[in-house]
């Protein structure tokens, strides 16, 4: 039971300008399971390993539990993580992986017992508890590294892409059991991953990095509302935001032959970026509508369908170029491809962005 | 397959022609890799022979009398099989004592070369520090350095330390003359085993030295398994450092087995004993094949499988 503080927290690799995490500043609530996602290289996994204490901090604190953490080694921290590739220790069974970090703590045998069962009761591995790891499937893998993180009753869980050597069926129901799992112990979670859905569907709170700095930190819903700038709301969603930047007119955006209306406070906000104002807006929150309401001419290049609805990707024309849109549309109105369609942005679901710096007005 | 069996149904004329160039076509194939294998298994029956050849001959030879050595017939068999050459080797050339002697020194110097070589391969391949790499070459070096120039300076250092015909001098200087090749080799192995158990050890609060004996060492078996069985054969053949090194007043006490078995073959001039020469050179073999026996079991490849992913 703890919460989590970054302050400043700066990581710099050696021989590098750029730091791998720049200045983070995070904080984390008791119980709070926290997702940090990114793209590859983004620092993410960099952060949790600070946390861990198997990355230094340059510059910054990091506080566990209000106690400054930043130099202590990893096991001062009271901390447990589960790593990508799950580190299992091949040559002892998986009672023994589990029971590792408590013998090492003299904790006594009868402890130390009642707690790898019960942790192997919760993750339904009663019976292989004799196994040596390479007599395991991969997800029976993944939850011997879940209970050899839980056995430890730590202050704070770390997981590092716990889920992504598993196969898309096993993840998605790994995925409900971690949550599940991380609601009843109700133990500090800081779990990393590059996955926007795997973020979205599990954390309370998610944080976006980007080259090492923290993009926006919020709940899920937040996030996908009211993105703080165009990383964010390119990133956060599936498929993505269709963004476009376009010219800035009196009343608004001015969008192929549509206005999207802005309100007077944005468009002052937007008017220092030479003219242009950047807008997004989701495929689900587009219409296709007929060919004489002022949609904007699309050519399909591909349609998904996804059973329940489905994906219209397609070009057009617009300001001398070729952008592409995706849509989100209803199964039965699906076009095929090479029609021409129209779309139209919801006019109260279009989020503005400021043309030069990205930021959300 | 599915194309050959289709072809291969309709028995009719008019499809012959096709599968029979399949046909031509696919054991042409088969052959050329049967070629390969079986100049391979050639290649390879010839090598076993020429390296067991002597070892017969040798065996038969230690149960031979000295006339039936010399009669030019080596694979011949000899009139008796009786261990009388065993037991005069053993008695009186001192061959159980040099045995013994071997044994015990092999035993310490292979312990030590383990344990101090597997150390500093970890330490070299896993953590940086200034001066790694430099340490690294220094040991890597120690491989190109001829062991005849090293005799003189080996000589003296051993003098000025009173370690001079001493068990321990020579098992030191046997441990520092492996090392290099320790090192080197399995510097390489412990670079390949994943991070991730080092730091999952760690975050388990695992101190260096915990990880390296309980973690990182059962992983490492088979390298270390291997190089222990190199450096056993290679420190029980060990004939040039000990000639150096045990030398002096009641030195020959101290030999060992190499020394003792070069002794028996000059020390009796046109006299001497061949064939209990022999059979010291069988009882210097057999603990060897019996090592190579017991140890060749522990190295399993995969031991690292189901650590990761």
């Amino acid at each position: 039971m703890a919460t989590v503080s970054y302050n400043k927290a700066t990581r710099i690799y050696a021989g590098q300008e750029r730091p791998a995490v720049n200045e983070l500043d995070l904080q984390i609530g008791d119980g709070e399971f926290l997702v940090l996602v990114g793209p590859s290289g983004c620092g993410k996994s960099t952060s949790l390993r600070m946390l861990a204490g198997l990355e230094d901090v340059d510059r910054g604190q990091i506080l566990i539990d209000q106690r400054d953490v930043t130099h202590l080694p990893p096991k001062s921290r009271d901390i447990a993580m589960v790593f990508q590739n799950y580190a299992l220790y091949p040559h002892m069974t998986v009672y023994e992986n589990m029971a590792f970090a408590l013998k090492l703590r003299k904790t006594s045998k009868a402890e130390i017992d009642r707690r790898v069962k019960e942790a192997a009761q919760l993750l339904q591995l009663d019976e292989y508890l004799s196994r040596k790891p390479k007599a395991l499937s991969g997800g029976q893998r993944q939850r011997v590294a879940m209970g050899r993180a839980i056995v430890r009753e730590p202050q704070v869980f770390l997981m590092d892409e716990p889920l992504s050597n598993l196969d898309a069926k096993l993840r998605v129901q790994t995925r409900s059991q971690i949550a599940t799992l991380q609601a009843k112990l109700g133990i500090t979670t800081v779990y990393v991953t590059h996955d926007q859905v795997e973020a979205m569907t599990m954390g309370h709170r998610v944080a976006v990095m980007l080259d090492g700095v923290l993009q926006q930190c919020d709940t899920p819903r937040a996030l996908y509302d009211t993105p703080q700038n165009v990383f964010v709301a390119g990133f956060i969603g599936s498929p993505a935001m269709n963004i476009k930047t376009v010219p800035l007119s009196e009343q608004g955006a001015s969008f192929a032959q549509m206005i999207l209306p802005m309100q007077r406070e944005q468009i002052a906000a937007a008017s220092s970026g030479g003219g242009k104002v950047t807008i997004g807006f989701r495929p689900e929150a587009t219409d296709l509508v007929g060919p004489h309401e002022g949609g904007l001419p699309i050519v399909v290049d591909l349609v998904e369908d996804l059973g329940s609805d489905a994906n219209v990707y397609g070009h057009a024309a617009l300001d001398g170029g070729s952008e592409r849109f995706v849509v989100r549309t209803d199964r039965r109105g699906m076009p095929s491809m090479g029609e021409t369609v129209f779309i139209k942005p919801q006019p109260n679901h279009v989020h503005a962005f400021h043309a030069t710096n990205g930021n959300r007005i | 397959m599915t194309d050959v069996a289709s072809t291969d149904t309709p028995a009719g004329p008019p499809v012959a022609p096709a599968p029979a160039a399949k046909r031509g076509g696919r054991p042409d194939v088969k052959r050329e890799v049967g070629a390969f294998t079986g100049a391979a298994h050639l290649a390879l029956v010839l090598w076993a022979v020429a390296t067991v050849g002597p070892l017969i001959w040798v065996v038969l030879a230690s149960f031979k009398t000295n006339t039936e050595i010399f009669l030019g017939q080596p694979f011949a068999l000899p009139g008796s099989f009786a261990l009388d050459s065993y037991a005069t080797a053993w008695n009186e050339a001192n061959v159980g004592r040099y045995f013994l002697n071997s044994v015990f020194v092999v035993l310490v110097s292979t312990a030590g070369t383990m344990l101090f070589g597997a150390m500093a391969a970890y330490v070299l391949a896993r953590y940086k520090f200034w001066g790694n790499r430099f340490i690294y070459y220094l040991f890597v070096s120690g491989l190109a350095f001829p062991t005849f120039m090293a005799l003189p300076p080996l000589f003296l250092i051993l003098r000025s330390m009173n370690l001079l015909n001493t068990f321990t001098g020579l098992i030191l200087v046997y441990i520092a003359y492996s090392l290099p090749f320790t090192v080197f080799f399995l510097a390489a192995f412990f670079k390949t085993l994943p991070r991730e158990i080092e730091e999952a050890a760690t975050v388990d609060g695992a101190s260096h030295t915990r990880t390296f004996f309980q973690i990182m060492v059962p992983m490492a078996r088979s390298g270390l398994v291997s190089i222990t069985i190199f450096n056993i054969v290679g420190q029980w053949n060990q004939y040039l450092l000990p000639v150096a090194i045990m030398q002096g007043a009641g030195a020959d006490s101290k030999w060992v087995l190499t020394q003792g078995i070069a002794a028996i073959s000059v020390s009796a001039g046109y006299q001497a004993n061949w064939a209990a020469l022999f059979a010291a050179l069988t009882m210097s073999i057999i603990p060897m094949i019996v090592v190579y026996a017991f140890f060749q079991r522990q190295i399993q490849a995969g031991l690292t499988a189901g650590a990761v992913k």
